[in-house]
């Protein structure tokens, strides 16, 4: 690789990457993540704040021979009062309703629900949430009270009430539902994302190639610079205009993990190490598809055609997104392993891999690696040679013996 | 370039092509469509490669190391549509070699020169065509080429823009650069060109010093004026037909007869003749003529 093929590669590098960051459509999909983001925690905090004013005690009368037993590690919004005190603060207004246990409970197992107008100045989706807040506290406040009333002692009452905690056979110390829930969101989450990213940013050099051919300017590059340098530049430089997309998501996403746990009580979290690795496959996972996806450019008639063909290989792509139960279930199985090492569905597959493993599978990175560095080295050396035959066929399907013939045509 | 052929599939497009050119000299490439003007372009720049046969440029293959040294205009253009003229030139004079500051000021002081000084910063969508033209012919000499490889380089331009850019060619050719440039007017072809090349069929038909080739053409016919020349033929045996008008008569010559030999035997007649000019036909009329396969091409070929 001598000097000027260097200069060559650079010069449409870093025009590619400039023109393509530059653009409205980038950074709105660049700023969409973040945004989309910033909104779902404003969107959960102004609810939890409306839910937080709207609650307070959670009053309730009792008609009924059961003595209501509070306690307050159980049920700690819970204030019993009589009907009368109930009435009173409805009509001061300090409360916005309150339950009734009728004197048929618990024979008829049925509670009360006064409020003095039906969800009155309150949004119908926060008055609904809340109600089974409180409703499901009610339940639990009723239930210990008649375990009570049988006459079961507090300690036994305790043993009962008391949550169970499950722990890993393999000695892995305590898996909370928190982490249960994040060890399905963040493969999912994690390989979409990434994957995002690859087909987003292959479809950036799609658009270049189509777009080149058809404003004719492709017959200008290609009598100033040879095919092979004017490929690598492209991919170099929109998969670094990928990158930068890929980093900016990345780096919100690492600055929101602990906001979200905090927010929604959940243990998401991904490791540095998974995280090199995840852009490493990203890099590769868009050379290949990139290079893919720029012959797609090269021997297409026009853009809406070439959008058509590149559809096809989007379907491979998310074959392992659609099988991610299977990674789930077991990263050590044969269908997982062999989509690792498949060229085209290696990148989803060893992102998915590499969220859900709790270690990381060294072996089956180092083979996927150099199963996706060789495939897509032969993918860019056979991309260009399509590159250089068919890009000036304008409007023109060239044939199958004509692509051929360019592959394997001497260098 | 030596005996290079191409094929696409079935179809031969450049058949046994030989011919050179030297510094400082245009080359007309005539043809008509389809005739493989535009394959030889793009093999004599790499774009693509022949079957076989070989091409030389500046004594070594078509390759990387060429591409700074060369300017191409092809017959489809285009610049990008949602960039500034000036960064669409300046990068390709960075392409062609140029340090990335001299290409920005080299396309800035072309494109004033071609009158553009004033839509630096205009983008490809807002040019006219004329300025269009103009600023691909810009981006073709940006890097001051040795080669110059232009397809069709005044089609579409108004008079004053066509001159202008002829103009720049000269120049080009004055600098001491080779120019090829493929042209279907044959009038630009017969003013700009020191040899033409014609080629049908990706064959060589003609290929020669422009007034060679019209000389080679120049046997059929003969324009003379003056006083009772003769209309018949009969009394001609070297003209197969005569046609009189504005005083003049312009004889056509039987195959295998000279100009001379219509002269002698006009000198036997009454006839007083003021003038006897040897009409050399136009390329255009050679053009038809050769591609109809007239057997005087062969001279040239």
């Amino acid at each position: 690789m001598n000097r000027e093929f260097l200069r060559l590669v650079f010069l449409v590098a870093r025009r590619d990457y400039l023109r393509t960051v530059r653009r409205r459509a980038f950074v709105a999909g660049t700023l969409l993540l973040p945004l989309g983001m910033g909104l779902i925690f404003a969107i959960s905090s102004v609810s939890s704040m409306s839910l937080g004013e709207a609650s307070g005690p959670i009053i309730v009368v009792n008609e009924s021979a059961v003595p209501l037993a509070v306690d307050p590690a159980l049920t700690p919004d819970v204030a019993v009062v009589d009907r009368a005190t109930a009435d009173q603060r409805l009509a001061d207004k300090s409360i916005s309703s309150y339950y009734v246990v009728p004197a048929e409970w618990p024979g008829k197992p049925t509670v009360l629900f006064v409020e003095p107008t039906s969800i009155s100045g309150e949004r119908p989706n926060l008055a609904f949430a809340r109600r089974a807040g409180d409703q499901a506290e009610i339940d639990l406040l009723l239930r210990i009270s008649i375990v009570r009333a049988a006459g079961v002692p507090d300690a036994v009452l305790a043993q009962l009430m008391a949550p169970v905690t499950y722990e890993s056979a393999s000695g892995g110390g305590e898996t909370s539902e928190a982490q249960i829930i994040g060890a399905y969101i963040v493969p999912y989450a994690f390989t979409l994302i990434f994957m995002l990213s690859i087909f987003i940013t292959s479809g950036y050099l799609l658009q270049s190639v189509t777009e080149e051919k058809e404003n004719r300017v492709v017959e200008i590059l290609l009598s100033s610079i040879p095919a092979l340098p004017l490929m690598a530049g492209k991919v170099l430089g929109l998969g670094a205009a990928g990158l930068t997309q890929v980093a900016i998501w990345v780096g919100t996403a690492l600055v929101a993990l602990p906001l979200i746990n905090q927010q929604f009580s959940l243990d998401l979290n991904i490791s540095p190490i998974t995280l090199i690795l995840a852009v490493l496959f990203f890099a590769l996972g868009y050379m290949s598809y990139g290079a893919i996806y720029a012959a797609i450019g090269a021997l297409s008639p026009g853009a809406r055609e070439a959008q058509q063909y590149a559809s096809f290989f989007g379907v491979i792509a998310v074959i392992p997104v659609v099988l991610l139960p299977f990674f789930l279930t077991d990263t050590n199985n044969l269908l997982v392993i062999a989509l690792c090492l498949l060229p085209l569905t290696a990148p989803a597959s060893m992102l998915a891999v590499l969220a859900i493993s709790p270690t990381t599978p060294w072996l089956l990175v180092l083979a996927s690696l150099l199963s996706q560095t060789a495939f897509t080295a032969l993918a860019v050396v056979v991309t260009s040679r399509i590159f250089r035959a068919t890009l000036l066929l304008y409007g023109v399907r060239p044939s199958l013996k004509r692509i051929a013939g360019a592959v394997f045509a001497r260098a | 370039m030596t005996e290079v052929s191409k094929s696409f599939g079935a179809t031969e497009v450049v058949a046994d092509l030989s011919f050179d050119l030297g510094p400082g000299e245009i080359l007309g490439f005539l043809g008509p469509n389809g005739a493989g003007k535009t394959t030889t372009m793009r093999m004599i720049l790499d774009i693509i490669r022949p079957d076989s046969g070989s091409i030389s440029v500046f004594g070594k293959p078509p390759g990387v190391e060429h591409q700074g040294r060369t300017g191409y205009l092809p017959e489809d253009r285009g610049l990008y549509r949602d960039v500034p003229v000036i960064d669409t030139l300046a990068y390709f004079g960075a392409l062609r070699g140029l340090p990335t500051k001299q290409a920005h000021d080299r396309a800035a002081e072309l494109l004033t020169d071609v009158g553009l000084g004033d839509s630096l910063t205009k983008k490809g969508a807002e040019l006219s065509r004329g300025m269009h033209q103009k600023a691909q012919l810009v981006a073709t000499i940006i890097n001051e080429p040795d080669l110059l490889i232009v397809d069709e380089p005044f089609q579409g331009l108004d008079p004053v823009n066509a001159t202008m850019l002829k103009n720049l060619l000269v120049e080009q050719k004055e600098r001491g650069a080779a120019v090829i440039m493929s042209t279907h007017d044959m009038e630009d072809a017969q003013v700009l060109c020191d040899r033409i090349l014609l080629i049908d069929k990706g064959r060589r038909l003609l290929y020669g010093r422009v007034s060679d080739v019209r000389n080679a053409f120049s046997d059929g016919a003969v324009e003379v004026l003056g006083r009772d020349l003769p209309i018949e033929t009969e009394r001609l045996p070297s003209a197969s037909h005569a046609t009189s008008y504005d005083g003049s008569v312009r004889y056509l010559l039987r195959d295998g007869r000279t100009a001379q030999d219509l002269f002698r035997e006009l000198a036997e007649t009454p006839a007083v003749v003021e003038r006897f000019a040897v009409e050399a036909p136009n390329l255009n009329e050679i053009f038809v003529r050769s591609v109809a396969g007239d057997e005087r091409a062969k001279q040239v070929a």
